[in-house]
């Protein structure tokens, strides 16, 4: 009965057993967890040497040996090769074996109980946990490698805030020895303006269990400070707990000094852009102002915002701001400078003449424009003063010119009479005193002299005037143009409206210098004499006369006058019918004489409160 | 009413899938609010004038500066306006792929893009072509020789 328990026992252990009997060794009792070790081969009294299964050549000596010396043998994680079946591949698994000799008795050796367990599991794990070890080793070096070679000095901190690794670069930087005390002398190279400031941040970032990111000087071997940026990230053991800090110190010095000096020259060009009483500007690669100096601020009353990006085109005089606008587009996009005069509206409302120039600086931080406005406002107002003043003398000289010329000549026909006057009286009468004989011959070539001197004026404003240049054929319109050009100031001081119509007999032959000293006489008086109460009005038209004679008319609505009943006196020089409005005088006179001198006529048509219509038959037929 | 323009960049391309999804839902989505504008995109570059309601427009701006598809938006004029100056909201881009675009209601080619409608004040239509010029450079963008600027 007990045998047979027993035997009960070890058919349904986990683990292998199997008898071995006699010196020939052959299988005895087989347990079923033997028997799965081995195969199915191992049958009670079968020779193991004959069906060994798996059991290799080696466990089958060391059998032997047990068997002949008495002596009980173990192997630990022995490796067996599983048989492959059909359904699986052949594997491999470990079993702690024990070789136990049996005495019976005893008496001598009998035979061999074999045990068998399998402990592949722990065996695999026990290789993985080595494994592992390798490759943490192997880390650990590559990770010792870098803190070592990377510029920047790493280091640990635990949770007392001491220092508990440090690579090496810091006893470069620092020129101490490796046996400082690290936690003693490293507040000590702390520059003195950080020193606290920074135990401070550290101490505050420890207890908060977060990380840091601060900058300070650090001594370096050379006694010089030099900043450095500190970064450090807690290592979390628990949730919230952090054991460790683990961060790097990079140096830092030359950049800041650079950015600082960016800083401080940038505020100083602020200032000073800021102290110029002009308005200075920046826009940006896009064409967005992105600053206006202080100046910009109290010459338009604007704020920046109110300004904004393109808001100075808003400044701008309305006309010009189409303009203004396309030409920044433009230079924009071609890089080309920007160059402009425009009327730029102040805080009072009052516009003022400025140029606006802007070019564009390329650097590093890519392209970006620089501008200014510079107030000519008075330079441009003078210089439009003077332009109307010497329009005016120029005019003036022209017709004083030719009225020398128109008088001169004038005064030569009378010369002429005197003359024939003078030698009829001194054929007539009879001079006795010698002394009447001498003024006679004075008075000869008094006479003489006057007519060279005539002469004379007349040929020289002749050339200078080109007045006496022949005709040719002219176009009216571009005359008229031209003229008009001269007096684009006065006419739109006036707000005149001024159409030409020379449709129907668009040329004329005639001196050029004539045609232009008419039309600029017909057409400023005609502004001149305008009527406030309307807006000037001149109408000039070309036409054939009846007989295929040109003419020219030039109507106005200004003030009118009076005509005397007497024709052509209106026209004798410095005859003044509006004496209140400036003007020579002898403009009037000047147009009658070149015209009837190139055998024409003037015709005036007037109504006071109306206005006033002249008539130039060029050629009377 | 308001308008509102800003750029930003995309942060990364588009594809014209994503375009004409965003055109599609764009257009629904303004068309129901009254919001009408433009939108200028090319290689990541965006630009847009949305116009409507203040408190239409402040919120919705609120939300496309937070979409996750572009970063840097800066806003560059928010102001009162008169009235509008686009009948509907559009889309200027190059597509990948021409075909089949032409076709898409509220699609506009770069180059096709009429000048800035004569509603604008000058200083708005001068900032609507730098955008443009920003977003598709100088060379779709032709600007014709300035005249030169007189006394
Ligand atoms: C560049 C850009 C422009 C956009 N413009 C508009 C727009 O004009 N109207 C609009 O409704 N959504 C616009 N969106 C989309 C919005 O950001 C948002 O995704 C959309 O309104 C859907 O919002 P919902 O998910 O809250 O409905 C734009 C997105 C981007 C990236």
């Amino acid at each position: 009965m007990r045998e047979q328990r027993l035997q009960d026992i070890l058919e349904h252990m986990p683990a292998g057993v199997a008898t071995l009997q006699g010196a020939e060794l052959r299988y005895g009792f087989v347990n079923d967890a033997m028997r799965a070790v081995i195969g199915q081969e191992a049958q009670e009294g079968r020779l193991v040497a004959e069906h060994p299964g798996i059991i290799p050549a080696d466990l089958l000596d060391v059998m032997q040996q047990v068997y002949q010396s008495g002596r009980p043998f173990v192997a630990k994680a022995y490796r067996l090769v599983m048989s492959a079946s059909e359904s699986q591949p052949s594997e491999l698994s470990y079993y702690d074996i024990a070789l136990e000799p049996v005495r019976e008795g005893g008496g001598p050796v009998s035979g061999l109980l074999l045990f068998a367990v399998d402990v592949t599991a722990q065996e695999q794990a026990r290789q993985r946990a080595h494994e592992l070890a390798i490759e943490t080793r192997r880390l650990d070096t590559r990770l010792r490698v870098l803190t070592e070679t990377v510029p920047q000095i790493t280091f640990t901190l635990n949770a007392k805030g001491k220092v508990e690794y440090v690579s090496p670069q810091w006893y470069y930087f620092t020129g101490q020895p490796p046996t400082a005390d690290l936690n003693a002398i490293w507040p000590l190279l702390i520059h003195p303006d950080d020193r606290l400031r920074i135990l401070y941040q550290s101490d505050t970032a420890r207890a908060a269990g977060t990380g840091w990111n601060y900058e300070y000087r650090l001594r370096r071997h050379d006694g010089q400070y030099r900043w450095l940026l500190s970064r450090a990230l807690p290592e979390l053991h628990a949730p919230d707990k952090p054991v460790f800090w683990h961060g790097a110190l990079t140096e830092i010095h030359d950049q800041r000094e650079l950015s600082e000096a960016l800083r401080r020259g940038e505020a100083e060009l602020r200032f000073l852009a800021d102290s110029i009483p002009e308005l200075i500007w920046t826009a940006t690669a896009e064409g967005f102002i992105d600053y206006y100096n202080q100046f910009t601020g109290e010459y338009t009353g604007l704020t920046r915002d109110e300004l904004g990006p393109t808001g100075w085109i808003n400044l701008l005089e309305p006309s010009e701001q189409a303009n203004a606008a396309r030409r920044w587009v433009h230079s924009i996009a071609t890089g080309e400078p920007y160059e402009g005069l425009f009327r730029m509206r102040r805080h009072d409302g009052v516009y003022r003449w400025h140029i606006i120039r802007a070019r564009q600086l390329t650097d590093t931080r890519g392209p970006r424009w620089f501008g200014a406005c510079t107030d000519v406002d008075d330079q441009h107002r003078l210089r439009e003063v003077l332009q109307t003043q010497y329009d005016e003398l120029a005019r003036t000289n022209r017709d004083l010119d030719t009225f020398v010329y128109t008088a001169s000549h004038d005064l030569k026909q009378p010369l002429l009479n005197l003359r024939g006057l003078f030698d009829e009286l001194r054929r007539t009468a009879s001079f006795k005193d010698p002394e009447e004989e001498e003024i006679q011959t004075m008075v000869d070539g008094a006479l003489s002299q006057l007519d060279t001197t005539l002469q004379e004026l007349a040929a020289t404003v002749q050339d200078q005037r080109g007045l006496s240049a022949p005709a040719e054929a002219l176009n009216l319109r571009s005359v008229a143009e031209e003229v008009l050009l001269g007096l684009r100031a006065q006419v739109q001081e006036a707000g005149a409206t001024v159409e030409l119509n020379f449709e129907e007999a668009p040329s004329l032959t005639y001196g050029r210098a004539n045609l232009r000293s008419i039309m600029h006489n017909l057409l400023s008086n005609a502004l001149k004499f305008a009527d406030p109460e309307r807006a000037p009005l001149v109408q000039v038209h070309s036409h054939l006369s009846s007989t295929g004679q040109p003419t020219l008319t030039v109507q106005d609505n200004g003030l009118g006058m009076a005509l005397p009943d007497a024709p052509n006196s209106v026209f004798q020089p410095f005859n003044r019918q509006h004496p209140h409005i400036g003007g020579a005088g002898v403009g009037m006179y000047l147009v009658q004489r070149i015209i009837t001198s190139r055998g024409g006529h003037l015709e005036v048509a007037s109504t006071v409160g109306e206005g006033t219509t002249f008539t130039i038959h060029w050629f009377d037929a | 009413m308001i308008h509102i323009v800003y750029m930003s960049r995309a942060v990364r391309p588009l594809s014209d899938q994503e375009l004409q999804q965003m055109l599609d839902q764009c257009r629904r989505d303004n068309a129901s609010r009254n919001v009408t504008g433009v939108l200028f995109y090319s290689h990541g570059n965006i630009a847009q004038l949305i116009e409507g309601d203040a408190a239409v427009l402040e919120p919705l701006f609120e939300k496309i500066s937070r979409d996750g598809r572009h970063s840097n938006v800066v806003e560059l004029v928010k102001k009162n306006i008169a009235a509008r100056s686009f009948s509907d909201w559009s889309m200027a881009f190059h597509p990948l792929q021409s075909s089949g675009f032409d076709a898409l209601e509220g699609f506009l080619l770069p180059d096709h893009l009429r000048q800035p409608p004569s509603t604008l004040t000058i200083a708005d239509a001068m900032m609507v072509d730098l955008v443009r010029l920003a977003v598709f450079g100088p060379d779709a963008v032709a600007t014709e020789p300035a005249e030169p600027a007189h006394a």
